[in-house]
């Protein structure tokens, strides 16, 4: 399901990613860790191509990207299929909550209203917000906007997700609800890469874990084994 | 004045009022221009010639015959000439406060007989129909009956008497369009735009070898004589212009510029006459200015509104179009973005109104005054409109677009659901102070012959002289239009914090 082969990436003339490669990672929970400034989040941004890079190659959920700028095309095709959770949320503050889990399939799957509504009100009963439908952003707690957020994301049915930080904007009590959510997709089956400080979760929900150090590969392997 | 917030608008009206009403007090005695050693007359130079016009030689120096007829008036008295420039119809405001007299073919009315100074004529004028060389109307009989587009489109220079004559003939199937220049009005009869021009003789046997394609129809119709306008609280001062006149006239020198400037053929017997002769109109009492007055002041308040209600939604719809192409366009599209809005916004909108209603004619695209005006109002305001509405796709946070194009959104569909709906809210308060901005800039619109309701106002005043009491009803209008407009702005600014979706 994914792939990343000798990925390399500079900014500024610094290789933030220097030739990663994941192997092991082709299904389950990936975890993404390392210190601060590591490459974790870049990483997964390069992996539904919010951010391009300079050699090597990918492939997620089936589309392939090379180095260089990624054709539109190709992107919007991908991205149907990668789903991505943001570590401030980014809802649309302009829509209410059903709306912003409406939008992608309304306007990308040309879903009618209904159908939508439909799936996304049931979507937000499984986080655990079917009252808060047509509240505002702004209103709701931060566990309770990355929770909409998530709603949102698989809204689109993706065949992976990917998970930026998802907690590190949030107090523990707001942590540990985002967090069950997260853990019970991941029993469902859902592929996904997160990327995490947090280490008892990713023994707890990982499948697979990558440890990342200055731009590299520092280890990667069951939970276990990288993680102690 | 087009960045002046909507609350202030009632408190500069209301200034405007008091700077109309406390002129009256301050004119210049017949003793302070001696004193001073000139005397100011006012006139247009945009009213062309003969009388008053830039010399075609030496455009910096003022020449006509009454640029001469100034100087012997002031030297007459003891004191120089100074010329003080002014937009031909309101030249009479200018009495009492930069000017002392007024000396630009103003024609000797009941109405002004009544409300300022007037000299004894100096000159006598007769109105001319001017057509185009082939084409119709052949004779002035011609106007009883509709043209071949209708009602015949007739130009004049406003508040001139050949408006005040045409527009009382109601036997005559014509439109009258105001005009602030006279050139303006041939290069537009030229063009094809008017069917004919009413103008005073000698003008248009000035111009006739510039607008050789241009005849005279007929003989001239009507006719008057030109008098020196002082203010009514000068009456020493209009004494001593009116005496000079008469000395002039007595020992031939007004002659003698009238052969030099080949003005001699005129029957210039007038001049022997006495303004008295013209009796002076009566004031109307107040209720019959509001019935004369209110249907005309509501009509061009009509068309205020009309103006800045079909120019304001182009001017959003351009200005959103530029600000998104130079923020999102391919990168070619950005300085042919930039350029647009530099060259608009760094000219003024008359100019601009100018190149539309006068320029494009000349490359064979007439149009209507009103469509002009809306055109010109748009392009003008979609300047400031893109540069606000590129401020406000600017603000929106960088992970707004990233989130709508991770749900597999194209950079169209998130810029149509994401990205324009949050700019929109954000910019809704400079968005709305431009509207009322732009609802007062439609007064410069009477540049291109549409009267709207601050022109029909100066019209109103200088015909009535009843220029305060018109100001407060012109200020009141205003204040009626735009404050529901603040207030229905401020509703919809309040319907947009709401999320656009949320439904019970």
């Amino acid at each position: 399901m994914i792939a990343v082969e000798s990925l390399v990436k500079t900014r500024g003339g610094v290789r933030v990613l220097d030739e990663v490669s994941l192997a092991g990672a082709a299904g389950g929970v990936t975890a993404l860790v390392g210190a601060s400034g590591s490459g974790k989040t870049t990483l997964l941004r390069c992996l539904n191509g919010l951010e391009t890079f300079e050699a090597g190659s990918l492939a997620v959920a089936g589309h392939r990207l090379v180095a260089g700028p990624h054709p539109p095309a190709t992107l919007e095709v991908l991205r149907r299929d990668v789903g991505m959770v943001f570590q401030q949320f980014n809802l649309f503050p302009h829509l209410s909550v059903v709306d912003n889990v409406t939008l992608g399939p309304r306007v990308v799957l040309r879903e009618t209203v209904s159908v939508a509504r439909g799936r996304a009100l049931d979507l937000l009963d499984r986080v655990g917000l079917a009252d808060f439908a047509t509240a505002r952003p702004a209103t709701l707690s931060g566990g309770q906007q990355q929770r909409v957020a998530i709603a949102r994301a698989l809204a689109m049915r993706p065949r992976v997700m990917l998970f930026d930080e998802p907690t590190s904007a949030l107090d523990p009590a707001m942590t540990a609800e985002v967090l069950d959510v997260i853990v019970d997709l991941a029993r469902s089956g859902q592929t996904m890469v997160v990327v995490t400080h947090d280490h008892g979760f990713a023994r707890r929900a990982a499948t697979w874990v990558v440890e990342l150090a200055a731009g590299r590969v520092a280890r990667q392997g069951p939970p276990p084994d990288v993680l102690g | 004045m087009r960045r002046l917030g909507h609350v202030r608008a009632p408190v500069a009206a209301v200034l405007a009022i008091l700077a109309v009403g406390g002129t009256v007090t301050r004119a210049a005695e017949l003793d302070e221009v001696v004193r001073r050693g000139a005397l100011v007359w006012a006139a247009d130079q945009e009213g062309g010639g003969p009388h008053v016009f830039p010399d075609p030689e030496q455009p910096t120096r003022l020449t006509g015959f009454e640029v001469e007829l100034a100087d012997l008036v002031a030297a007459e008295l003891g004191v120089t000439a100074r010329f003080q420039q002014g937009q031909w119809d309101r030249l009479p405001l200018l009495l009492g406060r930069s000017a002392d007299c007024v000396i630009n073919g103003f024609e000797l009315t009941p109405e002004r007989r009544r409300d300022y100074g007037c000299s004894r004529p100096y000159f006598a004028y007769a109105l001319q129909f001017v057509g185009r060389r082939g084409a119709a109307p052949a004779t002035l009989a011609d106007l009883a009956a509709p043209g071949p587009r209708g009602a015949w489109r007739v130009g004049v220079l406003t508040g001139s008497a050949a408006e005040q004559v045409l527009r009382a003939r109601s036997d005559l199937q014509v439109e009258v369009i105001g005009y602030d220049g006279t050139v303006d009005s041939l290069e537009q009869l030229r063009g094809g735009v008017l069917d004919g021009v009413v103008m005073d003789d000698c003008i248009f046997t000035f111009y006739a070898d510039r607008f050789a394609d241009l005849r005279a129809v007929d003989r001239p119709f009507a006719g008057g004589s030109y008098t020196v306008l002082t203010a009514a609280a000068t009456p020493r001062l209009a004494a001593a212009i009116d005496a000079a006149l008469g000395r002039l006239i007595a020992d031939g020198r007004l002659e003698a510029l009238y052969d030099r400037w080949d003005l001699a053929g005129r029957q210039q017997m007038l001049l022997l006459r006495d303004a008295a002769e013209i009796p002076a109109a009566t004031r109307r009492d107040t209720w019959d200015l509001v019935r004369d007055t209110a249907p005309l002041l509501l009509k061009s308040a009509g068309m205020t509104v009309l103006l800045s209600c079909a120019a304001f939604p182009l001017a959003i719809a351009i200005g959103l179009a530029v600000a998104i192409g130079r923020l999102h366009g391919p990168a070619w599209l950005g300085p042919v973005l930039a350029t647009y809005v530099e060259v608009l916004r760094g000219t003024p909108l008359m100019l601009q109104l100018y190149a539309i209603f006068f320029l494009l004619p000349k490359v064979g695209l007439a149009l209507p005054a009103i469509v002009a005006a809306v055109a010109g109002l748009a392009l003008n305001y979609s300047a400031y409109e893109s540069e606000i509405y590129r401020a406000g796709l600017r603000a929106v946070p960088a992970g707004q677009l990233e989130a709508a194009m991770s749900l597999g959104l194209t950079k169209w569909q998130a810029l149509r659901h994401v990205l324009v709906p949050q700019a929109v809210r954000l910019v809704m308060p400079p968005v709305t102070s431009d509207f009322i901005a732009l609802f007062k800039d439609t007064s410069v619109c009477s540049a291109i012959t549409v009267i709207e309701l601050t022109k029909r106002y100066s019209v109103l005043a200088l015909s009535t002289g009843r220029i305060v009491e018109l100001a407060v009803a012109t200020a009141l209008l205003y204040l009626a239009m735009s404050w529901p407009l603040a207030i229905l702005s401020r509703w919809f600014e309040r319907r947009l914090e709401r999320p656009a979706g949320a439904r019970p």
